[in-house]
Parts: C-alpha cells; sequence; structure tokens
C-alpha cells in the first residue's frame, strides 16, 4: 500500500463525477430465534440513484431508519451492495474499494467509534497509521485537526472523559484525518449545542470552499436548506425526490401551511387531520402542555373553519399562516405517498 | 404461590440471560469439551509422574480425575452467580429487578437452583468421563449416594457463590473476580492434592470452601464409603454452606442499600 | 509494501499496550491460570527431583503465553465490536489481519512477563533450578514459539469475527491445547489418534525446543529440526489466516455484521 499525498491524486476538477450511485440497494437477511433459526430478508435500500459533483455539498434527507446510512455504508465500502453499482473519484466501489478508502473520509458519529479508554492523540494517530498518513505529516495533522477542533487542550485526555459534543468533533476530525477529497456525514451535528452547531456548519462550509465533496445527511431541514446545494430526499428505501432546495420548495409553493398552536390536542384530532381532504399533509408536536400542527394546504384560509370544528373541544392558542419551508416539502414528499 | 412463582420465573429469566444467546447444542458441546479437558490436563501429568516410577501409581489416576470432575462445580456454579450479578449490572437490570417488591430471596434461589442442576450436569459428564476415559472403578459405588454428595456440594457451592457476589457488588470487573476464584479453588480444595501438601498456614484456608468437603465425600463415595461414613464430612459442608447463605444474602442486601444511597448501581 | 503493514502492524500493537496499560486487571486473570497450573503440577512433582521442576515451569510458562493469546484473539474484535470501532478500523485501506496480527503479538508479549512471573516464583518459593544449558537458544525458541502462537490465534480470530459466541469459543479451546501441545507431560502419553493433531500445532515442536534448550547436553539437530518445522508451520498459518480474513471481511460487509446488533 504506497503512501501517497492524496492531493497528488487529485484529479480536474470538471472531469466527471465525485459520486455515483447506480440503482444501489440492500437487503438484510436477519435471523431469527435460538431453536429454529429463520431468516427474513429486511430491505434496507430498495434503489437509489444519484450523482454528486466534485465540490459539492450533497444533502441526503429522510426519516430515521429509511435507508440513509445504509446507502452511505455501501459508498464507502462498509456494505456490499445487494444489487447495483457506484463509483467514487472514478473508482468502482466493489472493485476499487481499497483506492476509495484511502480517499475519502467517513464521520458516522455517535457515542462509539472510538477508542475511549485512550487519549484523542493516540486515536487520531492510530487511524492516522491505517490511512497511510505519511510519517512525517502524522503528528502535525493530528495537532492541526485537534486545534481546528478546539480539542487541543484535551487532547491527552481519555475520550471518555469528553462530553458528547466533543466526541462528535473528534469524530469529525479522525474523518479528515488522511486529508479526503470526499467527506461523507452522518448527521454531524445531531445532539450537538446550538452554537457548536453553529461552528460544525461553518467548518463543513469551509472545507467546501477548500475544494472537498461532502455529502451529507440530517434530518434538520433547516440545514439541508442553508448548507446543501442539492438535496435528495429518500423514502422507504428510495428516492423520492432530487432537487436544490428552492427547487424543491416548488412542490409546496402552491400550498400555505396553517399552524396551530392549542392544548387538548390529541392523536385523534390529528387523525381526523390527516381523514380531511383539504389536508395535504400535517405535522404534529404533541407536547404535555403545549401541542402545535402544521397543516398543509391548498388555501389557508379555506380550512380554518373546518380547524376550528376538528379543535372545537381544544383550546387554540393561535392559529398563523405561513409560507412553505424545505420542511414542509420535505414533509408532504415524505407523507404525501402515504395517502 | 407466589414465592414459587418468583423462584421459577427468575430461574427462567436466568436460563434466557446466560443461554439465551448461545444455541442449546453449542452449550452442550462446550460442557462437554470443557468437563474433559481439565481432567485430561491433569490426569496426563498424573500418569507422567506414574511412568516416570515417582507415584504410587492408578490410585493418583482416580484422585485426580474425581477430584476434576467435582471441581467443575466452582466453575459453573461460583462462576455463574456472578455473571449473574454482574450482567444485571451491566444490562442495566439489576435496578429493575432490586426496585420489584418480590421478596429477594427466592429470586436469589431461583437462579441459583439453575446453576445448581448445570453444575450438576458438567460433573455427571465428568464423572462419565473418568469411568469410561480413565477407567476409575465405580463398582463399589453407591450411586444415589454419588448424586446426593454432588447435588448437595452443588448447592453448597451456589450458596457460596451467594457470598462472593454479595461481596462483589462493588467491584467494577466480578468477571475477573470470579475468573481468579475458579483457579485458586484447584489449589485450596484438595483437588488435585491432599489438603496436607499445602503448607501449613495455608491449610485452614480450604476448610471455608464447601468444595474440600464435597471433592473428599465424593472421592469416599466413589471408593464405596456408605452414608454414615460420609456423613460428618456432608454436615461440616452444609454448615459452611448454609453460613455462605445468611452471610452472602446479609452483604447483598447492606451493599443494596449503600448503592442506592451512593446511587452506583449502574456501572461505570 | 511491507513498510506500511509493519507500520500497521506496530500502531495495532502500539494501540493494545496502550490498553492494557489502562487496564492492567485483566493481567490478573490471565496470570492466575498458568501460575495455579504450575502451583498444582510442582506439588504433585514434589519428591521427584530431576528435571521435573523445569518441566512444569516451562509448561507453565508456556501455557500463559498461549492463555493470553486466545484470549486477546478471542476477545480483541470482539472488543472492537462493542467500542463500535471494527467498521471504522475496516473501512480503513489497511488490512484487518494486520490489525488483529499486532494486538494478538501485544498479548503475546504480555505472556512473556507471564512466563517471566511464572520462573521467579518457582524459583524463589519452590526453588526450582532454572539453570538452562544454552540461553541464546533458550531465548531463540521462546520468541519464535510467541510468533507461532500468535499467527496460531490469527486462525481463531478469523471465525470469531463473525460468530456471536467468540467469548464462549476463547473460554473452550484454552485447555485442549494445553493437553494436545504437551504442554506438561510428553505427547507420547496421548492416545495415539491425537498425535496428529499434536503436530500440526506449531506450539508443541516449540514446547520441543525450549526444553531441548534448557537441557544439559543438547543436540543441536534435533533442537533446529523441532525449531524449523514449527517456523513452516507458523508460516502456513500465516497463509491461512490470510486468506481466513480476506473471506471473513467479504462475508461481514455482506451480512452488516460488523456492528453489534
Amino acid at each position: 500500500m504506497p503512501m501517497l499525498e492524496t492531493s497528488q491524486l487529485r484529479p480536474e476538477p470538471s472531469k466527471g463525477k465525485a459520486i455515483v450511485a447506480e440503482h444501489l440497494s440492500k437487503t438484510f437477511r436477519v435471523t431469527k430465534g435460538v431453536l429454529k433459526r429463520t431468516k427474513t430478508p429486511v430491505v434496507a435500500v430498495k434503489d437509489v440513484s444519484f450523482e454528486v459533483d466534485h465540490g459539492e455539498l450533497f444533502g441526503l434527507v429522510g426519516p430515521n431508519g429509511t435507508g440513509k446510512t445504509t446507502t452511505i455504508k455501501m459508498l464507502t465500502t462498509m456494505l456490499i451492495p445487494t444489487s447495483g453499482t457506484a463509483s467514487i473519484l472514478g473508482y468502482n466501489i466493489q472493485k476499487d474499494a481499497n483506492e476509495i478508502r484511502k480517499r475519502i473520509g467517513i464521520v458516522l458519529g455517535g457515542e462509539r467509534g472510538l477508542y475511549t479508554r485512550v487519549s484523542a492523540v493516540d486515536n487520531l494517530r492510530y487511524f492516522a497509521d491505517l490511512y497511510g498518513v505519511p510519517a512525517k505529516l502524522r503528528d502535525k495533522r493530528v495537532e492541526e485537526l485537534l486545534q481546528f477542533m478546539g480539542l487541543w487542550d484535551r487532547a491527552r485526555d481519555r475520550v471518555e472523559t469528553y462530553s458528547k459534543g466533543m466526541k462528535q468533533r473528534l469524530h469529525l476530525a479522525r474523518g479528515l484525518i488522511n486529508d479526503p477529497q470526499v467527506i461523507f456525514m452522518d448527521e454531524p451535528t445531531i445532539g450537538l449545542d446550538p452554537e457548536i452547531a453553529k461552528e460544525t456548519r461553518k467548518m463543513i462550509q469551509e472545507l467546501v470552499e477548500k475544494g472537498k465533496t461532502i455529502l451529507l445527511t440530517t434530518h434538520y431541514m433547516f440545514e439541508a436548506d442553508e448548507l446543501c446545494r442539492r438535496v435528495a430526499i429518500i423514502r422507504n428505501g428510495e428516492i423520492v425526490a432530487l432537487d436544490t432546495p428552492s427547487g424543491l420548495k416548488k412542490y409546496v409553493m402552491d400550498t400555505s401551511i396553517v399552524e396551530v398552536e392549542g392544548f387538548g390536542i390529541t392523536e385523534k384530532e390529528v387523525c381526523q387531520f390527516r381523514e380531511a381532504s383539504e389536508v395535504l399533509a400535517i405535522s404534529a408536536e404533541l407536547g404535555e402542555d403545549k401541542q402545535i400542527l402544521k397543516i398543509q394546504t391548498a388555501r389557508g384560509s379555506e380550512i380554518i373553519s373546518q380547524v376550528q370544528e376538528i379543535l372545537k373541544n381544544s383550546r387554540i392558542y393561535d392559529m398563523k399562516i405561513k409560507e412553505p419551508t424545505l420542511e414542509d416539502a420535505y414533509l408532504r414528499l415524505v407523507e404525501g405517498s402515504r395517502r | 404461590m407466589s414465592i414459587i412463582r418468583v423462584f421459577l420465573s427468575s430461574a427462567i429469566f436466568s436460563f434466557k440471560a446466560q443461554f439465551g444467546w448461545l444455541y442449546p447444542p453449542m452449550w452442550l458441546t462446550m460442557k462437554l469439551v470443557m468437563s474433559l479437558s481439565q481432567m485430561a490436563f491433569f490426569v496426563f501429568v498424573a500418569q507422567f509422574l506414574i511412568t516416570t516410577g515417582h507415584s504410587a501409581g492408578p490410585d493418583l489416576v482416580a484422585y485426580i480425575a474425581v477430584g476434576n470432575a467435582m471441581s467443575v462445580l466452582s466453575w459453573n456454579t461460583v462462576f455463574s452467580v456472578i455473571n449473574i450479578t454482574s450482567h444485571d449490572k451491566w444490562d442495566g437490570t439489576l435496578q429493575l429487578v432490586l426496585a420489584t417488591p418480590a421478596n429477594r430471596l427466592p429470586l436469589f434461589v431461583g437462579r441459583a437452583m439453575l446453576h445448581v442442576f448445570d453444575g450438576m450436569i458438567s460433573v455427571i459428564i465428568g464423572l462419565a468421563y473418568a469411568a469410561l476415559l480413565f477407567g476409575v472403578n465405580f463398582g463399589n459405588a453407591n450411586i444415589l449416594l454419588l448424586f446426593a454428595v454432588v447435588f448437595l456440594t452443588a448447592v453448597a457451592m451456589a450458596g457460596f457463590g451467594l457470598l462472593i457476589g454479595g461481596l462483589s457488588f462493588y467491584y467494577r470487573d466480578p468477571l475477573v473476580f470470579a475468573n481468579i476464584f475458579t483457579f485458586i479453588l484447584l489449589i485450596f480444595c484438595g483437588v488435585n492434592f491432599p489438603v496436607q501438601e499445602l503448607p501449613q498456614l495455608l491449610q485452614p484456608i480450604s476448610y471455608i470452601f464447601p468444595l474440600t468437603y464435597g471433592v473428599e465425600a465424593g472421592r469416599k463415595t466413589v471408593a464405596g464409603a456408605s452414608l454414615a461414613e460420609i456423613a460428618p464430612l456432608i454436615g461440616q459442608m452444609m454448615i459452611v454452606g448454609i453460613t455462605s447463605i445468611v452471610l452472602g444474602y446479609f452483604f447483598f442486601t447492606t451493599f443494596e442499600r449503600l448503592a442506592r444511597k451512593t446511587g452506583s448501581l449502574e456501572s461505570v | 509494501m511491507m513498510l506500511g503493514q509493519l507500520r500497521v502492524i506496530y500502531s495495532a500493537f502500539r494501540l493494545a499496550m496502550l490498553h492494557w496499560i489502562a487496564d492492567p486487571q485483566w493481567v490478573i486473570p490471565n496470570v492466575i491460570a498458568p501460575f495455579v497450573f504450575t502451583f498444582v503440577a510442582l506439588t504433585l512433582f514434589k519428591g521427584a527431583g530431576g528435571p521435573f521442576g523445569l518441566y512444569a515451569v516451562l509448561g507453565g510458562g508456556m501455557m500463559g503465553m498461549w492463555g493470553n493469546t486466545l484470549y486477546s484473539s478471542g476477545f480483541a474484535i470482539e472488543f472492537e465490536k462493542w467500542q463500535g470501532t471494527l467498521e471504522d478500523v475496516m473501512a480503513t485501506p489497511s488490512h484487518l489481519l494486520h490489525v488483529i496480527a499486532g494486538k494478538s503479538i501485544s498479548n503475546a508479549l504480555f505472556g512473556l512477563t507471564n512466563m517471566v512471573a511464572i520462573l521467579v516464583i518457582a524459583s524463589l518459593i519452590f526453588r526450582v533450578d532454572l539453570g538452562v544449558a544454552s540461553p541464546v537458544l533458550f531465548a531463540v525458541s521462546i520468541v519464535l514459539t510467541l510468533l507461532s502462537v500468535s499467527a496460531l490465534g490469527l486462525i481463531f480470530a478469523s471465525a470469531f469475527v463473525l460468530s456471536r459466541y467468540t467469548q464462549v469459543f476463547a473460554n473452550g479451546l484454552e485447555f485442549p491445547i494445553y493437553v494436545i501441545s504437551g504442554s506438561m507431560f510428553p505427547i507420547a502419553l496421548l492416545p495415539f489418534w491425537i498425535h496428529p493433531a499434536s503436530y500440526i500445532l506449531g506450539p508443541t515442536w516449540g514446547i520441543e525446543a525450549v526444553r531441548i534448550a534448557t537441557a544439559e547436553s543438547i543436540v543441536p539437530t534435533v533442537f533446529w529440526v523441532n525449531l524449523s518445522i514449527m517456523v513452516v508451520i507458523t508460516f502456513i498459518y500465516v497463509l491461512l489466516a490470510g486468506f481466513l480474513f480476506s473471506k471473513v471481511e467479504t462475508k461481514a460487509r455482506r451480512d452488516g455484521s460488523l456492528v453489534e446488533a
């Protein structure tokens, strides 16, 4: 495994695509039972195709369990697809897996995935060695990354003493350890304090400005809206829409959102709304002391009487009519086909 | 009636917790292999001594074979009981279990009994190996009495396990503790050589462990002893066993109370 | 190419050492078992005199080395699963084989310290004469046996990657190996049908070579024959492990079983 500077491998910016996914699918066979073991197939990804340009920040959004993480794992060679193919920087994920691994960074995040009994420095040095980062660059890069992530003054402490946010930043540092050209991030800001999340987003943008290609998954719509040049919405293992954020909003251009804030609203009422013909989609936050409904409909004003009818046994504190956002577009696309 | 229900349900829970993730045929294979290999090891060492003229002869093989067959009880019983305690701690279920109003003693007894029967199976397999592979003569033995000795030793060791379990409550790695313990018993319980071979100072330690009495009783029974002849040994063993159960229960409830105060029920 | 691989092995070795230092209490059970067996053997051998003492002690030391390696190989991969790092490691361009090899060597090294501990205790408490006829040959044979045991551990490790019952197997394999390799008695005592199994175990030849190195009058040819056979067997182990690991990696990537369910 030759130890090359990955910058030597950078192709011409306009040549080819950074990521090409063609009809990727993944079915797992899950074994159940102790005495009589049966294998049931579970379809994690049905059919996913898309392309990402060099230097693009591409978003993959969708509800939990719809195949985002599985797709990333296939693209990063952690999983072999059941069918379909993909290439990263022109390298095939099955035939040239090792070439891909040298050039990409993966940030899966979470509480696990780090060696908690040793320090951040030791974690990064280890992975630097596994990625074949040139020896003379290694320690310098480790220091730079930890400084960049604001972890340098705790760098020699055991990772088990880190907060969730610090661990996430360490994951990010590790994702960059081999100076990758393409970076895959799975929900990079989840669980982070708002200020840190904001800084992380800024950092992601800086990386793109430096010419990196980034594919990230998120379920924060505003994040996708803010960061991504294009967004793919994935549902039940398939992509249901792929466009720029403004393009996606056009799905809901002809609609408005009626936002209702009240008390005493339950699932029952939400279901009633779903049944209603004028309601295109609805999202509900049913808190203990307050409930918020966001009702997507063609013409907001016409639905108000119906809202009052359904909610006659509840108390309405506030009702607003708003312009749809990317989140609403997403909701519509994700929920729309449930009817 | 409800006590029996707690007893049974905790036994089943224990089984699932310990073996639910093990495929049953695998459990059996493990039993067959592990019962044999420790015995085989020491038997061959003994035969090494015999063939080079350094030992009394075939009696040594019988001594070691029976001793090792019974020593298995230390592994299954003590190790398993501690394991259960630590698993609960790790799985976070201990808090839930302690929170139920169910009387705690039946709970413990339920689990321990499962391991008693598990241990007995190991010993029986071991004794079968001793007879079939290593030519130990069971002709004079009162088989029923032998079963009784094995059963009582297993119970006594399970009781002893409660003591260890009670003490290991705070310990971070109970598995380490358990591991050490099962091996220490090989030195102290007269498994491979008589307690008298140990340095004078250490000998009293042997008599804390029920296994010491059980192994001796087992050997005597295999050689043809009657109930009357081994009754004193059994009596002593049961005293040790019951004392451990009482102490174990005391320690467990005390530490649990302390743990509630300091909040250390979940492992670090 | 080789340099990169060695670097990975060393890095994994170093990480394993750091973990040992972080959790040193795990050394204890690994020392206890061989110590206990040595104790028992020495007590049994008491009065037998002659080379028996050294026989027991060397056997115990060997067992200490073996127990560690098996423990590390079986447990190492499970450990990665628990930490959630197995996926991340397999996503790097480095081979899992080299990573586990580094760990395996680190744990065999700790096994070596077990052996030293047993030797020290045996000579102090049991007054066993530790005179070694040829220290150089002794050292060479110990080191090579160490590597052989590490390589055997790799083979088990490859099977363990996919099995949910890793720890169970690790517990069960320890003793049979002690018996079959003739660590504390000549394998001639074993039933003839076990002998083939003894002969394919590298450690069997290694232990014999170590014993010869301690003997009063060494027959060099016999020593080198034993050692060479062990080295050849070790090479075969490494090749086999390499083959098994690549099969295992492919299967794990197909089933997604790298993450603890």
